[in-house]
């Protein structure tokens, strides 16, 4: 009954050639993944630990239900199905649908056109509009896209959109937050089980709270619009096993670039990726939140990390609405299985120009750098900002080069003038950012971690070197097109900012 | 076509492509109602593709709901990893591509962020449409964001057709759904074997492709799940066939 997808054949391998990769396997005892002889050439896994399966029992007829991965089972029971095996398609109930300030107009204009000028979306209450990306900008056609959703928000009356008019500044909108995928965790919309769709190639960042979230086109959102429904294939699942204690110069940012550099950009394409282990569930939400973005950059479908106490209470605060998580079966079946030894990692960066270009940290610590960017959905959040304070501290020095601070929503601004920072003697990231020399925090939002118009903040214009927190780094992807950009953790970028050159953060931490 | 017999089946299908590093859509539409304002609703989508594609094909229409049985033109050639930056950079992403005169714009800029290293244009500098219908690409074509924009700005632009080793699943997934182009997969490393600017030949029907240039036939992997969305005319044609979403006339 299943389908090729997961065949036998294509799934565990049992090769245990040990392709000692730098300097993280060096005792073979240790399982660790081959590295990819090739980035571009192969896509072959060479060596994955089969995966400790409990035993299934024994089918006496064809029409035993077959285990479900988490993604599986979520897509089932949105779908009113008992049973999906990877490679069906469903119509799957939603449960959110957000939109920005760049596909939202798209989206609507297509709902418009099918669903009719007078159509009203399938639930008011379902439709989370979330202006972000090109905000504080002169660009007419920017801010004109900004007055498009809300206009339609008015004339559905849709509860949530976070709306700002003042864009000269920004704590003057009471209602604005900043970027989409953060204030969807922060405004409590993030919930175990459901279905979370966004016209933004990161919602999968939502997939941390155990939930299937996934990015899609303006014409699917205008379909969402209007019927409340998408057809989804269901994808096979990856099963990334992460053990052993998260030594102090780690962050989730170097979990994920470990992953992407191990199986490539396109590793995953189609696949949902599952992150279990000790590590993972040591894990805070803002940190499984950073691990759960860049699965589109493996070309993941959707990434997900169970749902545990550390899920209910971020939520306690956050939502009154009731939810009903779900889990892998142990009888689930996933594509492949792939463990890491956290205790081994070394800090790493994703060298220009993909995110799959992975390079020990240290060993591009003679890469002159031009400027370091600490923001995004990626690398904007508190406690990527605690983290970068964290090194500033540890130093006590003043950065090189200029360093630019976005915070992503209201919410991280706020704390980042706010929090104490352990170890400084009260005081917040803002005053550790001054003393060090950084910019100013600007206003949250998407900032530069696209490029965007151009006179967006710390945008880069001409052809420099940049550290930065942020999940892309293809050609032009900050602006100019001959710019370099090396995808970095927060401890590794403020570390960077502090020497002018690509540092390892253990320079400062240890 | 191949995929006509498939129009019968019910909503939920299983892939057969049979191909295992599967760009196989989950599902697909044709939804480009952005081209030509004065077309009414109704029949906009098929007539616009057909008036743009079927150039020196003399194929009739085939029992295909939207008529469409080859493509025929010059070829551009890019690499791996082409990622939807480089289709259309960030910072034209303020254009809307349902409204018409920014559907245009959006054109104008398709393949703006290709590096230096590419020498020919894709689009002539002043020019707002590119002389290329068919783009050819290698892994992962249109990686990085979900934004329509980037299969929006190359079927604006004038291209008919992409085929690529592989897709991202997002922008394979837009590509169908706004009808925008064609995105077909090769078996094999077709830029490697073709230049920018051979003259080739897609014929739909035969999965097959013909550079007129070099003289050679190359085999392309059938259209598979995409082919009973396209030919019902997209995701909501599609659903109104499966009774998911009221007839627009109901």
């Amino acid at each position: 009954m299943a389908s090729s997808a997961v065949a036998p054949t294509s799934s565990f391998l049992v090769d245990k050639k040990d392709v000692g990769f730098s300097a993280v396997c060096t005792q073979p005892s240790f399982p660790c993944s081959a590295q990819l002889s090739k980035r571009r050439v192969s896509r072959k896994i060479v060596s994955v630990m089969a995966p400790q399966q409990s035993e299934r029992k024994p089918s006496t007829t064809g029409a035993v239900k077959t285990g479900m991965t988490m993604t599986e089972k979520i897509l089932a029971r949105a779908s009113e199905k008992s049973q999906l095996v990877p490679g069906e398609n469903a119509w799957v109930n939603v449960d959110i649908l957000m939109t920005h300030d760049v596909c939202g107009p798209g989206s609507i204009g297509i709902f418009k056109k099918e669903f009719g000028q007078n159509a009203k979306v399938w639930d008011r209450e379902k439709v989370v509009i979330i202006p972000d990306h090109y905000i504080f900008t002169t660009d007419e056609r920017a801010n004109r896209n900004v007055d498009i959703l809300r206009d339609f928000c008015n004339e559905q009356n849709i509860k949530y959109f976070y709306d700002i008019k003042d864009l000269g500044n920004f704590k003057a909108n009471p209602d604005y937050k900043g970027v989409c995928h953060v204030a969807l965790a922060q405004e409590g919309h993030c919930r175990p089980g459901e279905v979370l769709l966004g016209t933004d190639s990161h919602t999968c960042t939502a997939g941390a709270f155990g939930q299937f979230a996934t990015g899609i086109g303006n014409t699917d959102a205008g379909f969402v619009l209007g019927t409340g429904k998408l057809l989804l294939k269901v994808p096979p699942t990856l099963r990334f096993v992460m053990d052993g204690e998260m030594p102090d110069y780690l962050l989730a940012k170097d979990l994920i670039l470990q992953i992407i550099g191990e199986i490539s950009v396109a590793g995953a394409t189609y696949k949902a990726m599952e992150f279990v282990g000790s590590t993972v569930e040591s894990l805070t939400m803002e940190e499984r939140m950073t691990l759960c973005n860049m699965v589109v950059e493996a070309g993941g479908k959707n990434g997900v990390v169970p749902a545990d106490s550390t899920t209910y209470k971020y939520l306690e605060d956050k939502t009154s609405l009731p939810f009903e998580p779900v889990f892998s079966d142990g009888g689930a079946r996933f594509l492949q299985e792939y463990r890491f030894d956290i205790s081994k990692l070394e800090p790493l960066v994703a060298k220009p120009h993909s995110p799959d270009n992975r390079a020990l940290a240290r060993e591009c610590k003679d890469v002159k750098i031009d400027r370091v960017y600490i923001g995004s959905c990626t690398g904007g959040k508190t406690e990527d900002f605690m983290a970068a304070a964290k090194v500033f501290l540890a130093s006590g020095k003043k950065v090189k080069v200029p360093t630019f601070l976005v915070p992503a929503t209201q919410k991280v601004w706020m704390d980042v003038y706010s929090l104490p920072v352990p170890g400084s003697g009260g005081k917040t990231c803002s005053q550790i950012f001054e003393e060090a020399g950084c910019d100013t925090p600007a206003s949250p939002s998407c900032g530069a971690c696209l490029g965007g118009p151009r006179d967006t903040y710390a945008r880069m214009n001409e052809p420099q070197v940049c550290v930065s927190t942020t999940n892309r780094n293809f050609p032009g992807r900050m602006g100019h097109k001959e710019g370099q950009i090396y995808l970095a953790s927060p401890y590794t970028a403020a570390a960077s900012a502090l020497t002018g050159f690509v540092t390892d953060p253990r320079e400062f931490l240890q | 076509m191949a995929a006509a017999a498939a129009i019968s089946t019910p909503p939920t299908f299983n892939l057969s492509s049979g191909n295992p590093n599967s760009s196989s859509l989950p599902h697909l539409k044709l939804t480009s109602c952005n081209v030509n304002p004065s077309i009414s609703y109704s029949q906009s989508l098929k007539l616009d593709r057909n008036s743009r594609f079927l150039t020196a094909a003399t194929a009739s229409p085939s029992s295909a709901v939207n008529g469409t049985n080859s493509f025929h033109g010059l070829c551009y050639v890019v690499g791996d990893n082409i990622d939807t930056d480089q289709i259309i950079p960030a910072e034209y992403l303020t254009l809307v591509p349902s409204n018409p005169d920014e559907y245009e714009k959006l054109g104008s800029y398709a393949l703006i962020g290709l590096p230096a290293s590419y020498g020919a244009r894709f689009i002539e500098p002043g020019a707002t449409k590119t002389k290329y219908a068919i783009v050819i690409g290698g892994d992962n074509f249109g990686c990085g964001s979900s934004r329509e924009h980037a299969p929006v700005a190359l079927g604006a632009s004038g291209v008919a057709a992409v085929v690529a080793e592989s897709y991202a699943r997002i922008f394979f997934r837009n590509s169908v759904a706004t009808g925008e182009i064609y995105p077909l997969e090769s078996e094999g490393r077709l830029c490697d074997e073709c230049t920018t600017g051979d003259v080739l030949t897609i014929e739909l029907g035969e999965s097959k492709l013909i550079n007129h240039t070099t003289g050679k036939e190359y085999k392309l992997k059938p259209i598979g799940d995409a082919g009973p969305v396209i030919e019902a005319g997209g995701i909501f044609a599609y659903a109104r066939k499966a009774g998911m979403i009221p007839s627009r006339d109901a």
